[in-house]
């Protein structure tokens, strides 16, 4: 009796992820591939990649621009991001200096800042320096703006590597960067991959840095690109978008079915002690 | 200064400077710039608080803030329950729980923008989904993104559904510490799911479910993209957050009232995060 | 060893990207340009031909069909003191906040060195929009004005005439109405824009000045909540509510291009929409092509007609560093020829005056007539610096009460107050 209730719910949670999960997801896929997104009304569905090929093909819609620009600046950033956190991260698990807690707690606290707060002034900094437009303008910020979350992710995976490692290294005479490079790194490897896929992913989906730190195609982001086709509730070119939001969605859905559970651990390590 | 604090300033520093160009001093920034008039097409000059007086008699503020306190406390709740759903599912053993664990991560992988794009294609009133759907059940057609609560509902949705797997992903984090032998012998003692998820699930799990709780509510305060994909903060500015609202002086150009905006949102956002902090007992999470 | 050689690899060759990343140089003039598709499709092939001719290359930016984010686009980089893009199109309203900040370039010298004369343009659109306390900082490139469009076939088959007040315009649609929705239920005779942008302020002003009213009083002071104000909206709210012959999405959705492809999917008996659409409609692949007909929007019995003056002026950027090729891009654009050419494949209003009287424009345009009599009854909105402000607080208005939240006599009221303390705030 209570094996078969079991078994339902079992069935019926598994159920429930899927659709709640792959339902708007497959809604993308559907009218990217159809001829005109109100088929539901028309009733005939005539499926064709013209969406596709236009996007790509067609330069001045410049969907090829918005995800290279995206995939640079979330590639930069995101491993730029990890290699600082990991220098952190490292000095915060073996190095017992004054005040580890509360450089953490500061750190953790930053992260939770509106971004709003930052983008008005970053907006003037960034237009004094001139970079308004380009990719570092974007990339500096991300760096800084996903560093706590490498932070404590990195941290978590130094924290489980046994410290004999170091002494070992220690007594033949290397120092703290050797050892961090030649020893930690290694053995962290993973962790560091999975931290570098989590920032990508951060930095790739963010949206009002890249909204008020661009202007144009040379250096928009997808999302700012997707955000603006065609205006905010314009009779959009649904095709289009949701072609474009598919082609843009697949790094990352790739990520998330290929990396999930270093995802997860990056997500929860320390999480639950 | 000694030996171990130079080594460790040294490993520190670049993370450290990063922060503070382009974290802390923005953020400095933004607080000095609400004290002074920064309008475009004005001279600039110091004004002390007179754009937060502005601020106090300003009703669209006001409603802002109530929608940026209201919007997270009921789209974070629906993330617990469906987070919780989620979690106990993929807790279990199952065929491919891996991929089934990686499927429940698309919603919160793909950009934010995107989402709020699909639903505001789920949402059309023409020829949305939900509309569509509704018909079976001889509802509608509802004109969501029309009414201020439809429009409410629409963003709660949204929003649920693409924060929900980060929920379920921290809530799977606390199930899977959960010793197993405690449901073995509850089993012996014939509890059923429901009971054995009543008595020990949910107390085991409280501490964590506080954790996401802290962390999905400081997020859901500075809710921007799906809105500005959405609705763009209507009808009639129902659906205004701070972030909006904040957002919108900037293109004004007027930065002064712009920053005023953003502070309390800052504010806002400061004392849960103390509040995080006083529960210190959470301080060692990532995220 | 060998891994933290290949670190130092990786890390270098990044380090390397990313400072040559910084040092983009701009390479072309750029133009930025939004608009309908066919519009942006239609710039591209007007800067080749300048490229022809000149010799000077051009970078289209293309910009969303969304006027509050094409205007965002450009206060980011002007603000910033970008030097993309050199030129680009203003919506009428903001030229004096642009002007008001210093990013607009003078043109006066160019117009003396070039001798353009403007005597052909509209003197009294360059008085009130381009002369600014900067200088000529801007010279229109077509005007607009809200039109009544109506499918011909439609009123021709059921004995109805063009509607020339607001009642007959009720009457008239509910009757057509009530049998097309036999067959189609999705008709409704009446299409405005109502969604909560700049386009339901120029509807509001038409609604508002035809019924008597406006935003300004004689002397230039902003009266928002006058009776005949109260009247208009109401009116506006019964379209939707009462008569049930406009959409309910109205004040969701409705913006000009929704509602052009309302109207054009054949849903609709009246239109309301600037000039633009009349291209559009009678494209080939339109389904109304050749049953439509344009006139002027009716009015309130013994009041006059008006139409909101709109309409995109061109400037150059004060950060360009290449004024001069700009201005050559901004002499071409409102040349006789292209202003005509923009006339006839696009449907726009030149912007100059001398081309309503040029043959091939009135034989091409069958209806310029009628743009010329609504031009003379265009009503502008208010040229202030913060006119977004108040035109913000005018959308949250209106279309909370065309949306049936708030109601028409209370929410002009608050709105005047608001307004007032806007014009406080931002005068010194």
């Amino acid at each position: 009796m209570v094996e078969r209730e079991e078994a339902v719910l079992k069935k019926s949670g598994v159920i429930f992820v899927l659709f709640f999960s792959l339902i708007p997801v497959f809604w993308m896929l559907i009218i990217s591939l159809s001829q005109s997104p109100d088929f539901l009304v028309n009733g005939e569905m005539v499926l064709t990649l013209k969406n596709y090929f236009d996007i790509i093909a067609r330069h001045n819609l410049h969907f090829l621009d918005f995800l290279k620009n995206s995939i640079i600046v979330a590639g930069i950033s995101s491993l730029f991001s990890t290699l600082i956190a990991a220098l952190a991260g490292y000095a915060v698990s073996r190095i017992r200096f004054r005040g580890r807690m509360v450089f953490m707690i500061l750190v953790l606290t930053l992260s939770m800042f509106p971004q709003i707060c930052i983008i008005g002034y970053l907006y003037k900094f960034m237009s004094r320096l001139g970079w308004i437009n380009s990719y570092p303008g974007l990339i500096l910020p991300y760096i800084a703006w996903s560093l706590p979350l490498g932070l404590w992710i990195m941290l978590s995976y130094f924290s489980q590597i046994p410290r004999e490692l170091d002494e070992a290294a220690m007594v033949d005479g290397a120092n703290r960067f050797q050892i961090l490079i030649r020893v930690i790194l290694p053995v962290a490897l993973p962790g560091f991959l999975s931290t570098i896929l989590l920032l990508f992913i951060f930095s790739f989906n963010e949206f009002l840095f890249a909204l008020m730190l661009t202007t144009d195609f040379h250096s928009q982001t997808v999302p700012v690109g997707i955000a603006l086709f065609q205006g905010l509730h314009g009779e959009l070119p649904w095709g289009y978008i949701m072609s474009a939001s598919t082609i843009s969605c697949l790094p990352v859905i790739i990520i998330a079915l290929l990396f999930q559970r270093q995802i997860i651990q990056g997500l929860t390590r320390g999480a639950v002690k | 200064m000694n030996n171990k604090g130079r080594d460790a300033l040294l490993f520190i520093l670049p993370l450290i400077c990063f922060v503070i160009l382009f974290i802390l001093i923005p953020v400095i920034g933004t607080l000095l710039n609400s004290l002074r008039q920064d309008v475009s097409f004005m001279p600039k000059r110091f004004i002390g608080f007179t754009n937060f007086v502005r601020l106090s008699a300003d009703q669209k503020f006001w409603q802002s803030v109530l929608f940026t306190l209201v919007f997270p406390a009921i789209s974070v709740f629906l993330e617990m329950v469906f987070g919780m759903v989620i979690a106990i599912t993929l807790n279990q053993t199952l065929k491919l729980r891996g991929l089934l664990r990686g499927i429940a991560l698309i919603p919160w992988a793909i950009p934010g923008v995107i989402s709020a794009r699909i639903w505001q294609m789920i949402y059309r009133y023409d020829y949305g989904l939900a509309n569509y759907l509704l018909k079976f059940v001889g509802i509608g057609p509802v004109n969501w993104l029309g009414s201020s609560s439809g429009a409410f509902l629409c963003l709660v949705m949204a929003d649920v559904w693409r924060t929900t797997p980060f929920v379920a992903i921290i809530l799977l984090a606390g199930l899977q510490v959960i010793p197993t032998e405690l449901y073995e012998q509850a089993k012996v003692d014939g509890a059923g799911p429901i009971k054995r998820f009543l008595y020990i699930t949910l107390p085991l799990l409280s501490p964590i479910i506080i954790v996401a709780l802290i962390f999905r509510t400081i997020d859901a305060l500075r809710v921007f993209d799906i809105i500005y994909v959405l609705t763009g903060g209507g009808p009639g500015g129902a659906t205004t957050s701070l972030s909006i609202y904040g957002y919108r002086f900037y293109l004004l150009g007027d930065f002064g009232y712009g920053s005023a905006i953003s502070v309390m949102l800052f504010i806002f956002a400061l004392i849960f995060a103390l509040i995080f902090i006083k529960a210190g007992k959470f301080g060692r999470l990532s995220v | 060893m060998n891994w933290s050689s290949n670190i130092k690899k990786i890390f270098f060759i990044f380090l390397i990207l990313f400072f040559s990343s910084c040092f983009q140089e701009k390479k072309h003039l750029t133009f930025m340009v939004g608009g309908a598709p066919n519009e942006v499709d239609y710039w591209e092939k007007l800067i080749k031909e300048f490229y022809r001719k000149t010799h000077i290359k051009v970078e289209l930016i293309r910009q969303p069909t969304d006027t509050d984010q094409r205007r965002q686009g450009l206060i980011i980089p002007l603000r910033a003191h970008k030097s993309a893009p050199d030129v680009f199109l203003m919506d009428v309203v903001w030229v004096a906040q642009f002007a008001g900040s210093g990013w607009l370039l003078p043109l006066d010298a160019f117009i003396k060195k070039d001798k353009i004369n403007l005597g052909n343009f509209f003197s009294s659109i360059i008085n009130q929009v381009d002369r600014t306390e900067q200088g000529l900082v801007a010279l229109p490139v077509y005007n607009d004005c809200g039109l009544l469009y109506y499918r011909k076939d439609l009123l021709d088959k059921y004995g109805l005439s063009v509607p020339g007040t607001w009642s007959e315009l009720v009457t008239n649609g509910l009757r057509v109405q009530t049998e097309l929705r036999k067959e189609n239920p999705k008709f409704y005779a009446f299409v405005w824009q109502g969604a909560q942008y700049e386009g339901l302020v120029c509807t509001f002003l038409e609604f508002a000045t035809s019924f008597g009213g406006g935003l300004l009083d004689s002397v230039g002071n902003i009266t928002i909540d006058r009776n005949e104000n109260i009247n208009a909206l109401k009116f506006m709210y019964d379209l939707i509510h009462t008569y049930k012959i406009s959409p309910p999405n109205t004040y969701t959705e409705m913006k000009e291009e929704e509602v052009r492809q309302f109207f054009e999917s054949g849903n609709a008996l009246f239109e309301r929409n600037w000039p633009y659409a009349w291209g559009m409609h009678n494209r080939l692949s339109s389904p109304v092509k050749d049953k439509v007909g344009v006139s002027q929007l009716p009015k309130y019995p013994g009041k006059r007609r008006a139409s909101a003056l709109g309409g995109w002026h061109i400037a150059i950027s004060k950060y360009s560093d290449c004024p001069d090729k700009a201005w050559e891009l901004v002499k071409f654009i409102i040349s006789y020829n292209t202003e005509k050419a923009l006339a006839l494949d696009l449907g726009w209003n030149p912007g100059r005056s001398d081309l309503y009287d040029d043959e091939e424009l009135k034989k091409g345009i069958a209806h310029i007539t009628v743009l010329k009599r609504a031009f003379e009854n265009s009503v502008a909105r208010p040229t202030l610096p913060y006119y977004t402000g108040i035109s913000e607080i005018l959308q949250r208005h209106l279309n909370g009460v065309i949306a049936g939240r708030e109601k028409p006599e209370q929410a002009l009221h608050d709105a005047q107050a608001e307004v007032e303390l806007v014009v406080k705030n931002y005068s010194e």
